[in-house]
């Protein structure tokens, strides 16, 4: 593969004028020839790595990109799945009962994110007003979860959950993990809905799973024209 | 076809594609080649020129001479090659510093001969610092016309300085040293392999076309502890007339620039004055290499005073001829100057304590010129290797090193830059490789310009302006007019972080009310150095880049750090 001078400015993080002065001054080994440049990238590595420049070929940079589309709420959603009618008076028994019906990669783990949860939540609660709570574990599970998972539960009946504007909450969004800054994306969006009364209104009619992910997705087609303007 | 083709352009030489190493080496074999011819060809037409004008010695008006000389040289470099006067030295430490060692082709012949006319009538001048320049320009020519790069240009430009004075002393090792020590100034070797080689083939050609011989012959000198300690107060004699050589020459300058009249006219006077010193103290006229022969032998026999007074008649006459306007350097004079006062200074101890046992006048005369070589140039290491070279004497090392050592540390301490440099460090261009000036010099402005600044309009709303700030990566949002574009001010959140939290704000406030409109601006072309003295001053870390009234992007200190710190690091390790 052949680079331009484009290329290796954007391999070493400098201006292209940077790189250009170096190449007239001979800093860089890189040769100025009648017809354009003439870059051996071996040895332009072994430049880089002996004078401790970063240096880092384009195809990595293109993955890095790839990764820095983080995921929507819609996949997290489908994958944790809405359970309906959780039994419970009290916020332990609640989360039991949502862990237990949870589908999880390891049965084994259903007790250690239960207490994860309940942890959590005795910090201070995860009921953020409207009747909505967003139960999560104060650190991620990347071990457990390779990819965010939320799980929608409507509660049979109210629970007092210590919510900030002490109303009984009616559903949660329990937000699994793998990295903070998932878990934070995932919250900043599933907030930006909660924040909508219509939102809460719609979701108080207990809807069947199908109408529900419809709603979801109109509201993810906002946040994205909001992204994108 | 495809031999002119091959020749048009060089670079496409198989040969290019070689080691980059091997290639300097060389290129640097012939540039040590044809700068030594060079010096060759200036001695020769000296000692034509002085067998020529010998016939006229006997004349009562032969103290014009050098005026014509001086005229003619300055006339020829004023209008024929439109070159300033002087001995060029500073110029090609400029060049390197600036321009990457570029140098016009015809500096590589002018030199020769306006410091041949100079010198060879009779000027106080020296042939050394224009052969420099010649072999410089010959170097920096070479190097153009086989369109190297900077560092590969500036490395072969030393080489025309080494084989210029290799082949001038017939002194391999002290043309090595200088080009290093005082035209380079970067102690590597990439550089040092090069120009090693060109000492090596500068002398080489001048044995072959002149015979292998020390130019002041070589004497055995009786040196005991007595007289090691002695030249201690020779280094400070040679101090102080290498201080007292450094200010005449700067103030006869201030002098003849006071003069009104052309410039050739100027050095016709300086000349003139030299020609009526001569009449009486002939040993002033010229280059002075037979003086220097006979100090060191100890066949110059007059007394004391005779002595002192011939020494400042040399300074004299040096400063007349270079600060008036003729060509030619200040190696030779420094060498006689050196000469002279180490012959005083023995005089001296021979007066006050005759009964000790002195070593012999040439000793004293050789320390004399390492001394003043030394002093003047602030190069301790040309200055010993130079002497040792030209005299062949390796047995005075150790009071050879005290004397260069001394009088340099004491040299710097009264005069902090050399003669060579003086002008250069008054305008800031001196920028030896890996310093703080030469890394800001390098760096400018548009290369540390970042564009990822989200510019907002006048009459924007502080609710809009809210959704702008929660998608972008930046504290500073530049503020444009929102018809003409132009830039008018900057936001900064710190400054308005009381309003962000405030909804009822939101609507109420336009950004052209909060925006601050005094701010410190940069324009592309702006020094870097300034830019940041600017960013100490009023203390800031971020400025606006602006040019033609519209922003183009922010420069801070964290961008300039971290380009910084790659320049250096670039600029030094190897």
């Amino acid at each position: 593969m052949k680079l331009t001078i484009n290329e290796v400015a954007r391999c070493l993080r400098l201006p292209v004028t940077t790189v250009d002065r170096w190449i007239r001054q001979g800093r860089i080994p890189i040769q100025k020839s009648s017809n354009g440049y003439i870059v051996n990238e071996s040895a332009l590595e072994k430049w880089a790595a002996m004078y401790r420049l970063p240096f880092s070929l384009p195809k990595k940079i293109n993955t890095q990109l790839q990764e820095k589309r983080l995921e929507n709420l819609l996949p997290a959603m489908d994958r944790g799945g809405v359970i309906y009618g959780i039994k419970g008076d009290d916020v332990e028994t609640v989360l039991r009962g949502a862990v237990e019906k949870m589908q999880l990669p390891l049965a084994s783990s259903k007790e250690k994110l239960y207490q994860c949860l309940l942890e959590r939540e005795h910090l201070t609660s995860t009921g953020i007003g409207k009747g909505v709570a967003i139960p999560h574990p104060h650190d991620p599970l990347p071990d457990t979860f390779e990819k965010p998972v939320i799980t929608t539960c409507f509660l049979e009946k109210p629970v007092d959950f210590n919510a900030v504007d002490d109303r009984l909450v009616f559903v949660m969004f329990i937000l699994l993990s793998p990295s903070i800054k998932i878990h934070l994306h995932l919250l900043s969006r599933l907030s930006f809905c909660v924040r909508d009364n219509t939102f809460v209104e719609f979701l108080k009619t207990y809807p069947d799973s199908s109408a529900y992910f419809s709603k979801i997705t109109e509201f993810e087609n906002i946040l994205d024209r909001a992204d994108n303007s | 076809m495809r031999v002119l083709k091959l020749w048009r352009y060089p670079t496409n030489w198989a040969i290019f594609r070689l080691d980059d190493r091997l290639l300097l080496i060389l290129m640097a074999i012939i540039v040590g080649n044809c700068s030594g011819v060079a010096s060759v060809i200036l001695n020769r037409s000296l000692l034509a020129m002085s067998g020529w004008l010998h016939h006229f010695r006997s004349h009562w008006w032969v103290f014009v001479l050098p005026a014509i000389g001086a005229a003619l040289s300055c006339l020829f470099l004023e209008k024929i090659v439109k070159e300033g006067a002087g001995h060029g030295v500073p110029e090609v430490i400029y060049s390197v510093s600036r321009y990457g060692g570029l140098l016009r082709f015809r500096s590589s012949f002018s030199r020769l001969i306006s410091s041949c006319l100079t010198i060879g009538t009779g000027g106080s001048a020296g042939p050394e610092a224009p052969v420099v320049i010649s072999g410089a320009a010959i170097g920096s020519n070479i190097a153009k016309y086989f369109s190297l790069n900077d560092r590969q240009r500036v490395t072969l430009v030393g080489c025309g300085a080494a084989g210029a004075i290799s082949s001038i002393f017939n002194a391999p090792i002290a043309g090595m040293v200088f080009a290093i020590e005082v035209i380079v100034g970067e102690w590597k070797s990439v550089n040092i392999v090069p120009i090693a080689i060109a000492s090596v083939a500068g002398t080489e050609i001048s044995r072959i076309l002149q015979g292998n011989q020390i130019p002041f012959g070589h004497h055995l000198f009786k040196i005991d502890l007595l007289n090691v300690f002695a030249c201690l107060g020779l280094a400070v004699l040679a101090a102080a007339a290498s201080i007292l050589l450094t200010r005449m020459l700067r103030s006869m300058h201030t002098i003849s620039h006071k003069v009104s009249g052309p410039l050739w006219l100027r050095a016709a006077i300086g000349g003139c004055a030299v020609g009526i010193i001569g009449l009486f103290l002939p040993v002033v006229l010229g280059e002075g290499y037979h003086a220097v022969e006979a100090l060191i032998g100890g066949r110059y026999s007059q007394g004391l005073v005779f002595v002192a007074l011939a020494s400042f008649a040399k300074i004299a006459a040096t400063a007349l001829t270079l600060g008036w306007g003729g060509s030619g350097g200040i190696f030779a004079p420094c060498l006689v100057i050196g000469s002279l006062v180490g012959v005083t200074y023995h005089h001296f101890l021979s007066v006050i304590w005759s009964s000790a046992l002195w070593a012999n006048e040439g000793y004293y005369a050789l320390l004399g010129m390492a001394g003043l070589i030394s002093g003047m140039l602030q190069a301790p290491l040309t200055g010993i290797f130079l002497i040792i070279e030209i005299t062949g004497g390796y047995e005075v090392i150790l009071p050879l090193i005290l004397v260069s050592a001394v009088t340099t540390t004491l040299c710097h301490y009264i005069e902090p830059a050399s003669y060579y440099l003086k002008d250069l460090v008054e305008h800031g261009h001196l920028l030896r490789p890996g310093t703080d000036a030469r890394v800001l010099s390098d760096l400018n402005v548009p290369e540390l310009i970042e564009r990822d600044c989200i510019i907002v309009k006048q009459n924007m709303l502080l609710r809009d302006f809210i959704h702008i700030v929660q998608k972008s990566h930046r504290n500073y949002f530049p503020v444009a007019d929102d018809k003409t574009g132009n830039f008018l001010g900057i936001i900064h959140l710190d400054d308005i972080r009381p309003y962000l939290f405030n909804p009822v704000m939101y609507d109420a406030v336009f950004l052209g009310q909060i925006m601050n409109t005094r701010v410190e601006v940069v324009h592309p072309n702006d020094d870097l150095l300034e830019v940041l003295r600017k960013m100490d001053v009023k203390g800031l870390f971020s400025m606006p880049v602006v040019m033609n009234n519209r922003f183009v992007g922010l420069i801070s200190k964290a961008t300039i750090l971290d380009q910084y710190r790659k320049e250096l690091m670039v600029q030094t390790s190897h």
